[in-house]
């Protein structure tokens, strides 16, 4: 009588830590705050964004691809009408510091007896770095424009495995790059 | 207890077998009328172009990199790269020549974004946009 009830009692158990643990392996978990403006958003919005004066927005869109050029991305979207540019290029991500870091892991590995010693894989081997502008006319102001540039970038290891993804958060990258347009856009309009 | 055992190993691989399974899932779950609903709001402009802009603007608050956009079709398609892959397409389409409709349809890894609460998140982050475009605040 005893052994049926701790039966029936282990069965139910064993039962709903079944379900439990199914339910959380099937569920897909979208983070909560997705589509919230985090708080660094103002932080990030001035770092990214310049207003600057040109005579029309095409002057600022040639400009902008000319430095992108000088910045040997490659242009892979221009939507005149909203001001959207796309841009990317693939550089090298390999560090020799980082290199020399696993290679004595792997030694360290190899000494102590250990298979596969293979963290020299795990090495930065090249990342995806992608572009975009966009120009936005002020409403307020004629001849004044708003422009706001956004850096992502993916680094992929020897194996070609992501390692990282990340958004670019540097201001002195957006202040380099808002210089580089300042002077093209000089140029440009000084052309004309 | 044996039986008990039994019915527990059948259960563990049915359920398991229904997380294993990989179907093509094209057509993607939910009902196409709820999923326009979560997904859709209207604004009381005619506007198109200015709605996108305040769209793409939305979308670079929210920290998305715009792959694409196209001004005709009404279409934008951006990724945030952070802890987690999102993309999202959101289209703006003219309705009965009255007012603007904005869907925003969204995939974190390969999961769809399908609660009404981070739909509904966007949304108020692009009636703050779409305020200030109407009122001409910069």
């Amino acid at each position: 009588m005893r052994r049926a009830s701790s039966g029936r009692r282990s069965f139910s158990e064993g039962f709903s830590l079944l379900v439990v643990v199914t339910l959380g392996g099937c569920a897909t978990t979208i983070p909560e705050s997705a589509l919230r403006l985090p708080e660094s958003t103002l932080d990030l919005r001035s770092m990214q964004t310049r207003t600057l004066e040109a005579p029309s927005e095409n002057d600022i869109l040639a400009a902008t691809i000319a430095v992108l050029q000088d910045m040997e991305f490659n242009i892979e979207r221009i939507e005149k009408p909203l001001g959207v540019i796309t841009a990317s290029k693939v550089t090298d991500a390999d560090s020799a510091s980082e290199k020399t870091g696993l290679f004595f892991l792997d030694m360290l590995c190899a000494l102590g007896g250990g298979g596969g010693c293979d963290a020299m894989s795990t090495a930065q081997d090249n990342q995806h770095i992608t572009l975009t502008m966009v120009v936005l006319p002020s409403l307020s102001r004629s001849s004044e424009y708003k422009a706001r540039i956004t850096i992502q970038r993916v680094i992929y290891d020897k194996m070609d495995r992501i390692k990282v993804l990340e958004r670019i958060d540097d201001a002195k990258t957006y202040q380099q790059i808002f210089d580089n347009l300042r002077k093209s856009l000089f140029i440009q309009v000084g052309e004309k | 207890m044996s039986r008990s055992l039994q019915i527990l190993s059948l259960l563990g691989v049915l359920l398991l077998a229904g997380c294993a399974t990989s179907p093509a899932n094209v057509a993607g779950a939910g009902t196409q009328l709820e999923t326009r609903q979560i997904q859709t709001r209207e604004y009381d402009t005619l506007d198109k172009p200015m709605t996108m802009r305040s769209v793409i603007a939305t979308l670079q608050d929210l920290g998305f990199t715009i792959d694409q956009a196209d001004a005709d079709l009404g279409t934008v398609t951006a990724t945030r790269l952070h802890e987690y892959t999102m993309r999202i397409t959101v289209t703006v389409v003219e309705r009965d020549n009255q007012r603007i409709s904005v869907r925003a349809n969204a995939r974190i890894n390969e999961n769809s974004v399908t609660d009404a609460a981070t739909y509904q998140d966007f949304f108020i982050v692009l009636d703050k946009a779409m305020f200030l475009t109407l009122h001409k605040v910069d």
